[in-house]
């Protein structure tokens, strides 16, 4: 499954940049995440509840940022497991800086999946992952306003 | 939990799982094993039931959901031993081959008859929309449900 | 035909019915037992995995398990076996890995089994399932038949080099058939793949399995084709128990399309641990269960060339196909894409020089096995394909073309047989009969102008034809054998004549849709002359009858009803010497008619129940009979069946959406003699539902990485009843001269006409409307359709 898109955030890339790098931010951030533990460098493992339609289940599995030039991008891979099925992806991720105060994350990659989550549906599926991600950046939205509050 | 139904017009109180599907209570409990199962995302129809006189896909709904109602399955359509119209259409007219989804269709199919008791081969087959049914090409259904219209309608001829 | 007593060729109603249209039928899942468990299977989710670990000890603890086996457990254990066997060209038998009840080492598809669970009832079985940990270390995949074979590929099999199972050839040299294209005015030649569709019976796979310990005998309930086949199988080669301490009961089974034809691992895994556990074990599939664990049907890839003269005779035919075996090999696995499609070859076509070449090929992908038709929809759509498009690039006429080619009918008695090129012969055919038919029902005189207009206002009007052939009635068992059947293929019948008159009649086919018990009852009506009311069907009970075949291939009537036939024979002439002793006359004497016997020429008679009651009271008897009326045959057929026929469907395509409807489909069969026309008619429309399907809505689509990616009823699309037409049938009747009812099945027809003539006349759309589409992949989706046209802009 082919998992592209792209969102401007009204934040400049240094700022988006820390939050995503930021173990705490992204627990509350990631959707439906239960737990998220640092294992290593830039390596963590994870617990994510879903429940979307016929994608209800609890994910458990690793993720990793991989070949990171700050700020402008990384490679994030993804491999969850659960009953199911399992997903494994890799997904690269550019930070692309519009006129100062403004960020484009753009991301690109592909997910393979299996078992029952392959079966029943990818059209289901995409969609999941749609609302997945837009979910994602409206809360990385709010904790980057948030941020901003706190300064202020 | 508890739940008070009718079925068929038998009055039944059990303790169910909440999530005992409806059809798992009507086929393991009550062991009416007319209604079938035939998939598991409620797009063969194979499981239909009447819940309070709707045509009601009976692996949609918790046991628990269908508390306090009225239900009828395809043992409940024919009385006093005599076939229902469409049960007699199926048969005269070869509206079925294994006989796996033809329960759901005339559940369906009854409460259909009673908004459009008059449809056209078109409103038949939309009718027909929410069932799959592998042996028979639909042909002779539509050709059944036709029959059971025209029974239905001279029947209700007043005299 | 001749009918004795009037009930042959009567649309009798169906006896099977009441019990269905009140709910009372009584399937596989309907059955609870006494202390009954549920099984539940732990299956891969990978398509090529090592199995580094499977650790159940969380899952054994749980409420309700009783047992749980893993690949190690059975490892001990045969594995499934398949029922035919091909060879390559070099004499070498065919590859035959182990297909194993669970899989201990590395799975091979998704949906692989791994565990199974036994438990207190289905949901703590599901419970505990989701507790078994498997590791799995994941394998390269492959999917593609035609990639499969190529070097370097992932290896399904370490034993099977470059996975192919065999290589297999049949009719002529390819020197002569090369030499002929050179000859050839023109060649029209096709890349094409003819997908993989899941047969999808509504009713899942389910199974029942208890073990009696006082008296040492397994009971197996099961949805399948072929009860007895699954007992001698399972017994034999699978689990080593004596073939009579094995009791296999097929009850009402919701559809069987040929893939609950197979002996499948969780019959064995059921059987064997219903001992172990000592209670029942029920389980059926969920339907995404079954969608990756009920065997496959068709994926072919193939390449084929026709070669024609300038009139447009046809001069050679070549066929290159690789044939999807799955993971494993199903229980008619191999002979699917060889005996029953290489040998299709010649279709109704007097080609002089055919040769076809399969390849037969793992993957990873879920077993192929025989799906409606099994092998002869894809030789047919292959030929049909071909002469329609040959038709289009020499400008020619596709009804023309086939006039051209037709073998002249024959009758198979004053005439001979018609003997192709590739192996078989035909029994009896009138083939530009049924196109005739069939071009007077469609118009075909007006049609063309209707396409033209059609053109002229914008729109793209088609016509497709198909005229088939196809060898059913399986199989004379000499023949069969020679071609690598590891079975006979003859049938049993049984006529149980009751004192009181009452017959019951026991056979080794099994219905599971087709109305044996309507249509066998008015065999037997009408040759004793005896009320259908006096006569019940029984079969599906290994226990009840000497032996069975079962019902697949379209076989029931043309093997299963003339076994019966002779059984009801050896009744008549015992009855005839009964009858002759009462009334005090020679049996040479007597008649038998309208369930009388009477001494010929005189009014002395006796009615067939009186004869019935002195076989089993022989007061008055002949001194050198013994009582009793009883008899059991077994009927091998001479030769297979040839039904044919003509179909055609009309279509109009959406210039701007690419969205095909199907406007009229017309069905001439000629299935020999009818019993039941209201019975033909509907596996007629059912067969068709089916082509269509494969034409325009189905196909399993696996993705890279071996997922099959519609694998629930949300996803792999059908046909709905407002997806259809009424279809315009009719039957021409060309009796099999070599069977005693003159019937040659009709349970595949439909199936195998219908897809080249939709595929056909969507082509014949294109072309009106200036887009030389030669292929388009099916399913015929509008964005496929859409895609060829602009592709192919004029």
């Amino acid at each position: 499954m082919q998992l592209t898109g792209k969102q401007v955030l009204n934040a400049a890339p240094s700022k988006v940049w820390e939050k995503l790098m930021d173990t705490p931010t992204l627990a509350r951030i990631v959707p439906g995440i239960t737990k998220l533990e640092q294992t290593g460098e830039n390596a963590y493992t994870s617990t994510i509840q879903i429940k979307m339609g016929p994608v209800n289940g609890s994910f458990s599995g690793n993720l990793q940022m991989q070949d990171i030039t700050e700020p402008t991008n990384f490679t994030l891979k993804v491999q969850q497991n659960s009953k199911i099925g399992n997903a494994n992806a890799a997904i690269k991720v550019d930070l692309i800086p519009l006129n100062g105060e403004q960020t484009e994350v753009a991301f690109d990659g592909d997910a393979k999946l299996s078992g029952l989550l392959a079966g029943m549906g990818q059209r289901v599926i995409s969609g999941v992952a749609n609302t997945l991600t837009k979910q994602f950046f409206s809360n990385l939205e709010k904790e980057l306003a948030g941020s901003n509050t706190e300064k202020v | 939990m508890q739940i008070r139904v009718k079925v068929n017009g038998v009055d039944y109180t059990h303790d169910v799982e909440p999530r005992l599907l409806l059809v798992h209570y009507l086929r393991d409990v009550l062991r009416l094993t007319g209604t079938h199962i035939g998939c598991d995302t409620s797009i063969c129809g194979a499981c239909t039931v009447q819940v309070d006189g709707n045509a009601t896909k009976s692996c949609t709904l918790f046991a628990v959901q269908a508390d306090g109602c009225e239900i009828t399955t395809v043992e409940g359509l024919s009385t006093n031993g005599e076939l229902h119209a469409l049960q007699e259409g199926f048969k005269e007219m070869h509206g079925l081959q294994c006989g796996f989804c033809t329960p759901g269709i005339l559940m369906t199919m009854d409460e259909y008859l009673k908004i459009n008791p008059n449809p056209t081969e078109e409103e038949i087959r939309h009718g027909l929309k929410g069932h799959l049914c592998r042996c028979t090409g639909y042909q002779n259904i539509v050709k059944s449900v036709q029959y059971a219209a025209n029974k239905l309608k001279k029947e209700e001829v007043p005299v | 035909m001749s009918t004795m007593n009037g009930m042959v060729g009567k649309s009798v109603k169906r006896v099977e019915d009441k019990r269905f249209v009140t709910g009372k039928g009584k399937y596989t899942d309907d059955i609870i037992l006494p202390l009954q468990t549920y099984a539940y299977f732990v299956r891969s989710p990978y398509a090529h995995a090592r199995i580094v670990n499977v650790d159940t000890g969380a899952a054994i603890d749980m409420p309700g398990v009783l047992a749980i086996y893993t690949g190690k457990d059975v490892e001990a254990i045969n594995g499934v076996p398949c029922g035919w066997q091909v060879n390559f060209k070099n004499g070498d038998t065919m590859k035959e890995p182990k297909h194993p009840l669970l899989v201990a080492d590395k799975v091979r598809h998704v949906g692989d089994a791994v565990a199974m669970v036994v438990a207190q009832t289905r949901e703590q079985a599901k419970d505990a399932a989701q507790m078994v940990m498997v590791d799995y270390e994941e394998l390269p995949v492959v999917v593609n038949a035609a990639e499969a074979v190529k070097p370097g590929a992932p290896q399904v099999h370490a034993d099977v080099p470059n996975n192919i199972c065999y290589d297999w050839e049949l009719g002529n040299s390819k020197a002569e058939v090369d030499q002929a294209m050179l000859e050839a005015a023109h060649i029209t030649s096709l890349e094409f793949v003819n997908q993989r569709m899941i047969a999808n019976a509504i009713e899942p796979r389910s199974y029942n399995a208890f073990y009696d310990e006082a008296n040492e005998k397994y009971t197996l309930y099961t949805s399948t084709q072929d009860p007895h086949l699954i007992r001698l199988l399972m017994s034999a080669f699978v689990l080593g128990i004596p073939e009579h301490k094995v009791r296999v009961i097929g009850p009402d089974v919701g559809g069987g399309f040929g893939s609950k034809g197979d002996h499948y691992a969780e019959e064995a895994l059921l059987t064997w641990a219903s001992q172990k556990v000592g209670r029942p074990i029920k389980w059926t599939a969920e339907r995404s269960e079954s969608f990756v664990s009920d065997a496959q049907g068709r994926d072919h890839v193939t390449k084929a060339e026709m070669g024609f003269d300038k009139e447009g005779k046809i001069l050679a035919l070549r066929v290159k196909t690789y044939a999807n075996q799955g993971a494993y090999l199903g229980t008619f696995g191999p002979a699917v894409p060889t005996y029953l499609y290489g040998t299709l070859m010649q279709g109704l076509y007097t080609t002089p020089k055919i040769n076809v070449d399969v390849t037969g090929v793992f993957t990873n992908t879920t077993v192929v096995d025989a799906y409606r038709g099994a092998g002869r929809p894809e030789a047919t759509y292959l030929l049909e394909r071909l002469i329609d498009l040959a038709a289009l690039e020499m400008g020619m006429d596709p009804a023309d073309i086939r006039f051209k080619n037709f073998v002249p009918p024959f009758d198979g008695t004053n005439q001979p047989g018609y003997q192709t090129q590739v192996a078989l012969l035909y029994d009896s055919g009138n083939y530009e009969g049924v196109l005739r038919k069939g071009l007077s029902m469609l118009g075909y005189d007006d049609f063309r102008k209707k396409q033209q207009e059609a053109t002229r206002n914008g729109k793209l009007l088609g016509v497709g034809f198909s005229t088939y052939i196809e060898a059913c009635g399986l199989a004379p068992s000499a023949v069969a054998g020679a071609l690598g059947a590891r079975a006979g293929l003859y049938e049993m019948g049984q006529v149980r004549v009751q004192p009181t008159g009452k017959v019951t009649i026991y056979t080794g086919t099994h219905a599971h849709g087709q109305g044996h018990e309507t249509t066998f009852a008015q065999v037997v009506a009408d040759r004793l002359g005896i009320p259908m009311a006096d006569i019940e069907i029984v079969h599906g009970d290994s226990d009840s009858m000497a032996f069975g075949m079962g019902t697949y291939g379209s076989r029931s009537l043309a093997v299963g009803g003339s076994a019966i036939v002779k059984s009801i024979d050896k009744v008549i002439e015992k009855g005839k010497k009964i009858a002759a002793h009462k009334l005090e006359a020679n049996a040479g004497d007597m008649e038998f008619a309208n369930g009388k016997f009477t001494v010929k020429g005189t009014d002395k008679s006796i009615s067939f129940g009186d004869v019935a009651l002195t076989a089993y009271v022989p007061h008055v008897y002949p001194a050198d009979l013994e009582p009793g009326l009883d008899f059991t045959s077994f009927y091998d057929p001479t030769n297979f069946t040839y039904p044919f026929g003509c179909h055609i469907a009309v279509v109009e395509v959406d210039k701007e959406t690419g969205k095909v409807e199907l406007k009229r489909f017309i069905a001439v069969d000629d299935v020999g003699n009818i019993i039941n026309p209201m019975i033909v008619e509907g596996q007629i429309h059912g067969g068709v539902a089916q082509g269509i399907g494969q034409a325009l809505f189905e196909g399993a689509e696996f993705d890279s990485n071996g997922q099959l990616t519609n694998a629930s009823y949300m996803d792999y699309c059908m046909p709905r009843a407002d997806d259809l037409p009424m279809f315009e049938t009719t039957n021409q009747v060309t009796p099999c001269p070599h069977n005693p009812l003159g019937a040659k099945g009709a349970g595949e027809a439909g199936t195998i006409g219908a897809t080249p003539a939709v595929v056909n006349a969507v082509i014949d759309a294109l072309w009106s409307g200036g887009h030389k589409v030669k292929d388009i992949r099916m399913p015929l989706t509008s964005e496929r359709v859409w895609r060829a046209m602009q592709a192919s802009v004029n």
